[in-house]
């Protein structure tokens, strides 16, 4: 149970740090992700708006480990509209603690100034243990802010994951202005969760 | 794992059908324009200039001798993507000041007057942050 438990934490916290994969042509990104399961940094480069590679240093509090993952993200497909745009991102990782410790995986969204729509599929391989892991996520903007302004997101997301085949839907409040994002997120089984990015 | 399936076939059905690369640039709304004395609320050759009011007269104040280019963007839904453009025109030293109107998917770019802007320039650099341009007017101060 302990060990399913952390498992699942690690997938739900794994996961949000998954939004905006890739930057700007020559852009850096720096994501930090805390809560009493994990601390991680996870720092990007995009050689261009195309892909992003990338370095994330993950101290897991549960295991009293830490780890390192070489990442790679990839963007498949974009379409640009007027008021929307929908990206389709291959994702992948990498430990250097071997080659039995990796993630692969696909995510796609969609959205506009109002609305939000995502999902994601990923693959995780831990030492012996495999498991697979996908979400859903919709948002909706309260208001829509001008450039410079503070802007905020209301979401909601639901995932599940091999292991215990079951649904998890929480809600995540998400906010930017500038340069930085911060979110929220909130699960019964693994309470609160701050995720904090910074684009340089 | 059926609704992730089904979601994800219809999302890649929807990318595969659309056809429109989004390194392809529509030019259809392209124009290029430059004349003297025009503000916000006048015609640019003939085609009204759609940009935020406030915004445009808050952007070109305390600017002289300037010209600025009003470029239409596909893509720019969000504050946070928007940011990348401002950083890139911000490494070219010909531009005086940038700014984004999200609401009408425009950025404004001034410059000295004097100087030629290059559409293609410009859409390179929209491109590198992953949108594209689709049209510009030029309108001098």
């Amino acid at each position: 149970m302990g060990i399913k438990f952390t498992i699942l934490a690690i997938l739900f916290v794994s996961s949000n740090i998954d939004a905006r994969p890739i930057s700007y042509s020559g852009g850096s990104t720096l994501m930090m992700f805390s809560d009493s399961m994990k601390d991680s940094v996870y720092y990007h480069y995009s050689p261009t708006y195309k892909y992003s590679v990338g370095i994330e240093q993950v101290k897991n509090n549960y295991f009293k480990d830490s780890s390192s993952y070489l990442r790679l993200t990839y963007l498949a497909n974009r379409k640009n509209t007027q008021n929307s745009q929908r990206n389709l991102y291959f994702q992948s990782g990498l430990s250097t603690n071997g080659v039995d410790d990796y993630f692969y995986g696909i995510h796609g969204d969609w959205e506009t100034r109002r609305w939000f729509v995502g999902f994601g599929l990923k693959e995780v391989k831990k030492e012996k243990v495999g498991f697979s892991q996908q979400h859903l996520q919709f948002g909706v903007a309260p208001y829509l802010g001008e450039y410079g302004d503070l802007h905020t997101w209301l979401m909601v997301k639901t995932k599940k994951n091999s292991l215990n085949n079951d649904w998890s839907t929480y809600p995540v409040l998400k906010f930017f202005k500038g340069n930085s994002l911060i979110e929220f997120g909130y699960n019964n089984k693994t309470e609160w969760d701050a995720h904090y990015m910074y684009r340089f | 794992m059926k609704l992730i399936g089904t979601f994800l076939f219809l999302f890649s059905s929807w990318a595969i059908a659309s056809d429109h690369s989004h390194d392809h640039m529509d030019h259809s709304d392209m124009m290029h324009h430059s004349h003297e004395g025009h503000l916000h609320e006048k015609l640019v050759d003939g085609e009204k200039l759609i940009v935020n009011p406030e915004k445009f007269d808050k952007f070109i104040s305390g600017l002289t001798n300037a010209q600025v280019a009003v470029v239409s963007v596909k893509g720019m839904v969000c504050d946070f993507c928007a940011r990348g453009i401002e950083k890139t025109f911000q490494k070219d030293k010909r531009v005086k000041k940038i700014d984004v109107d999200l609401g009408q998917g425009k950025v404004l770019v001034a410059f000295d007057k004097g100087i030629d802007i290059n559409f293609e320039d410009i859409k390179k650099k929209i491109l590198a942050n992953g949108q594209n341009a689709t049209g510009m007017q030029i309108v001098s101060i």
